[in-house]
């Protein structure tokens, strides 16, 4: 019966984690109060074409960026090349919304460029010169030059994996370098390209902070609306519904082209290491002024923004509890980590061991939490929860369970939980998939039973991918807004609801210290996973 | 009171669902026995290995080692509760640990054991790969691999060891060394030991008794001499390779005549009925050249094979002869060159379907 039991668990799991995904759909049949009838007739359509216009510039300046540094730092040696490599990356540490903080920071009327400018040349009326960034299009900066290293890291490691002999087949038929790059080169990482940016897309109609910052409506920042301001969770819950649909649209694509994207990773033998081009003068001039331009403007940009305004107004740095908020942080890390990791690994060794049909697509079904935006998450969260407390705690006579799991740590923990566990989820399954199966029954056979072999077996060698999996889950939770915003407990704060807090009360320059501190702690985080992120060799 | 050492009653084999082989019974008398199973590839031998380890149920007959039941209907005993070792044909190390802690895993199972325990430094040397001691899996060969696998597999001197194509990735030149090394263990050890391969040759080598899986049947279970020389179903010729068939009519208790043959006399196995049409097997050690007899047959086609060579011989109806000539031989004939088959024809032993 031991099979059993590994495969209930890995059910009860999967089918916890799916939870919020079925409470949206099945609001879609409750009714909706009046706002739904004048919403319909007059904010639905913007919010949808705002969410459209956001989704599609932000898909092609991400390509376009990611896509042109991941060509250059693959094929080509300059100064500065290999620092790049990783260097681009740290734009992760920069959420949108405080990529948002900084721009606004910096080309408001009197802001820094503004100073900047008096400083040099004197006083002057100098903010009707200073293009503004803000509205849409600021949102699309924000957004592209925070996300652009999902398909940054996905182009390389396609480019990195072709084979030397295609790029030699395109020499032999007397391709120019842009003729190979467009005709050879792009359609081969086509699939990992389009899986980058399928996590763009996934991220993009997410977005809460930044378009909420700029005042843009769009499907999530309606259905964080209708629950703040019209208490309508049938509605948000009914808007979520259009969203996820959309998003489910993209969730498979991004399946497709990744199962697709295998093909073109050349793991096991007959793999040439592409020599790199070493570019000379204006070339390599040219190739290190467009990396550094977009690590300048990505990372180094609102880096220092936040560090002038620290500076600036030290004051806010005494008035922040610090340590208070590194605590939360710390706490809720911990925390999740520990839940996500337990819960992952016996739900991923019950796939494992059962090796059932039915489970393995409850699983995959499972995982498309990650492609549901924090926002609807909390919400089908709070949904579910009053549903269970009117109509089943109630019923049966108990006191009711809201305060339990709605603005506690356990609630926020549990929809952390469902929002990362593909996360965990995929990251033990790629750990394992390395494992054939028959390790384990060789395991078996030398007297081992199953505890035995996933203690003794499975954790050693899952050692790295486990450490891997903790590391992003962090960078994600401390860059997560939504989730924490809604269901944090009253008077809990981390850094991103204290910089979103402050910069919602137009205190941009307080907003300043929260945000620092948020991109040196997930610039760390990605320092140290930078080495796995960006691998150069299959293992 | 069953006093076999090892035992399958009719089991049918399946992978989830699917039946790979049906009804299967055979036995092993003795404990350090080694028996082999042939068959072509895909036929379903490593699934009877993964059913005798535990690693996969039975719904039909039983599975019994030293009288007790191991699988059956109702009773499945866990694989780590057997004392069955099974070699994977793939590399199954584990992947973290070095190649000496992965064959030393394989001891922790006979701590306490009062048997005689192998040596682990000379079962090393035995299998040569004291040089990858320290190696990871993935820093070495497939045939390294294999080889430590099946240190792994030894050093547990289980009661049942089961090799899945123990040898298929070790190099050809040193197959055979390997293979003489590795039944001196088994012996010395009294290990009973089933051994899955598609060489025919590994198998007459190593097996007391071999096995024939073919069309979803074992449809011959007998010592490697009978197997070679007395096959018992047409099955059995064509996956062995032994020679052809042809048609021939019994004239006597001891003779028959094919059109292009002649008479042919020697022992049949199996009797006939005088005036039985019956298929005659004729192999390539059963006809002997002679350069001066009048029975001339066209040669088509000629192999070497270091020893000797086989020379394919074509009849007036066509029928393709193959014929064994020592590569010694004074001459050699060419392709379309006739090439002459000593007379009187005389079979030791007559194998007719």
């Amino acid at each position: 019966m031991k099979f059993n039991t590994w495969f209930f668990s890995s059910f009860l799991i999967s089918s916890i984690v799916l939870i919020p995904i079925i409470t949206v759909f099945s609001s879609f049949f409750e009714n909706t109060s009046n706002y739904y009838e004048i919403l319909k007739n007059t904010f639905l359509i913007e919010y949808i074409i705002n969410s459209f216009t956001l989704l599609i510039s932000v898909l092609i300046f991400t390509f376009l960026i990611g896509t042109c540094t991941a060509y250059l730092v693959s094929f080509y040696k300059f100064p500065g090349s290999e620092f790049f490599k990783w260097a681009l990356i740290l734009s992760f540490a920069v959420p949108p919304y405080i990529y948002a903080y900084s721009l606004t920071a910096f080309f408001e009327n009197y802001g820094t460029a503004f100073t900047i400018l008096k400083n040099l040349f004197g006083d002057g009326n100098y903010n009707k010169n200073i293009p503004k960034f803000d509205g849409m299009f600021g949102a699309i900066l924000s957004i592209s030059f925070s996300l652009y290293a999902y398909v940054y890291i996905l182009a390389r490691a396609s480019f990195l994996y072709q084979s030397q002999s295609l790029i030699d087949l395109g020499k032999n038929l007397g391709f120019s370098k842009f003729k190979s790059f467009y005709k050879i080169i792009l359609p081969a990482a086509r699939p990992a390209i389009v899986a980058g940016l399928s996590l763009v897309a996934m991220e993009t109609l997410a977005e809460f902070g930044a378009v909420d910052f700029f005042s843009i409506n769009t499907l999530t920042t309606g259905i964080y609306n209708s629950w703040i301001y019209f208490d309508d969770l049938a509605f948000a819950n009914r808007i979520s519904f259009f969203l996820l649909l959309f998003i489910f649209t993209l969730f498979i694509l991004e399946n497709l082209s990744r199962r697709k994207a295998k093909y073109h990773f050349n793991s096991k033998g007959g793999f040439k290491q592409k020599e790199k081009r070493k570019l000379l003068g204006g070339e390599a001039f040219a190739a290190f002024m467009f990396c550094f331009l977009i690590f300048f403007i990505s990372f180094l940009f609102p880096l220092t923004q936040m560090m002038y305004w620290t500076i600036k107004f030290p004051e806010n740095l005494f008035d922040l509890q610090i340590s208070n908020l590194v605590l939360n942080t710390l706490y809720l890390v911990v925390l999740s980590s520990l839940v996500l990791i337990i819960f992952s690994l016996i739900s991923n060794y019950g796939n494992r061991v059962s090796n059932n049909k039915t489970l393995n697509f409850l699983s995959t079904l499972s995982i498309s939490g990650y492609a549901i935006p924090g926002v609807i998450l909390a919400i089908a969260f709070i949904t579910f929860i009053a549903w269970f407390d009117n109509s089943i705690i109630k019923l049966l006579g108990f006191a009711s369970i809201k305060k339990i799991f709605i603005g506690s740590i356990f609630g926020l923990v549990l929809v952390y939980f469902v929002r990362f566990y593909s996360l965990a989820f995929n990251g033990i399954k790629s750990g394992y998939e390395k494992m054939n199966i028959s390790v384990d029954e060789s395991a078996y056979l030398l007297g081992y039973s199953k505890r035995k072999t996933f203690m003794n077996i499975h954790i050693p060698f899952l050692r790295n991918s486990l450490l891997f999996i903790i590391i992003l889950i962090s960078l994600e939770i401390i860059r997560e807004l939504p989730i924490t915003l809604i269901l944090r407990p009253f008077n809990f704060e981390t850094f991103a609801t204290t910089a979103y807090i402050s910069a919602s009360e137009d205190l941009l320059e307080a907003a300043a210290v929260p945000s620092l501190f948020l991109i040196l702690i997930a610039s760390l985080f990605i320092i140290v996973t930078s080495k796995y992120i960006l691998r150069e060799k299959h293992e | 009171m069953n006093n076999k050492f090892f035992e399958i009653n009719n089991v049918d084999f399946k992978v989830g669902n699917k039946v790979k082989v049906k009804n299967v019974s055979f036995s092993i008398e003795n404990e350090g026995d080694i028996i082999c199973l042939l068959g072509p590839s895909g036929i379903g031998k490593t699934t009877i290995l993964r059913t005798i380890a535990g690693l996969q149920n039975i719904d039909k007959g039983s599975i019994e080692l030293r009288g007790k039941t191991l699988s059956s209907k109702k009773i499945n005993i866990e694989p780590e509760n057997r004392n069955v070792s099974l070699a994977f044909q793939e590399n199954s190390l584990f992947p973290h640990y070095d190649v000496k802690k992965n064959i030393l895993l394989g001891t922790e199972r006979n701590k306490g054991k009062k048997k005689q325990s192998i040596n682990f430094e000379e079962l090393i040397d035995l299998l040569d790969i004291s040089q990858i001691l320290n190696k990871y899996p993935h820093e070495i060969s497939a045939g390294e691999a294999q080889r430590a696998s099946l240190a792994r597999s030894l050093i547990t001197q289980p009661d049942l060891l089961l090799l899945d194509e123990p040898l298929s990735n070790v190099d050809q030149s040193f197959k055979e060394e390997i293979q003489e090394k590795l039944k001196k263990i088994l012996n010395n050890f009294k290990i009973t030991t089933i051994i899955v391969t598609h060489d025919s040759y590994e198998a007459f080598y190593l097996g007391s008794k071999c096995g024939i899986i073919l069309n979803q049947e074992l449809k011959q279970f007998d010592d490697p001499y009978n197997v070679y020389h007395l096959p018992n179903s047409v099955e059995v010729v064509n996956f062995l390779n032994r020679g052809i068939l042809i048609p021939a009519e019994v004239t006597s208790p001891k003779s028959l005549e094919n059109i292009d043959l002649g008479t042919i006399t020697g022992n049949f196995i199996k009797p006939f009925p005088i005036g039985s049409k019956v298929k005659l097997l004729i192999q390539p050690e059963d006809l002997h050249h002679d350069d001066a007899s009048n029975l001339k047959f066209e040669v088509i086609d000629r192999k070497f094979r270091g020893t000797n060579f086989i020379y394919t011989l074509k009849t007036p109806t066509n029928t393709l002869i193959p014929v064994f000539v020592h590569s010694h031989h004074i001459h050699q004939h060419e392709v379309d060159e006739k090439f002459g088959i000593k007379r009187p024809i005389h079979i030791d032993h007559i194998v007719c379907f």
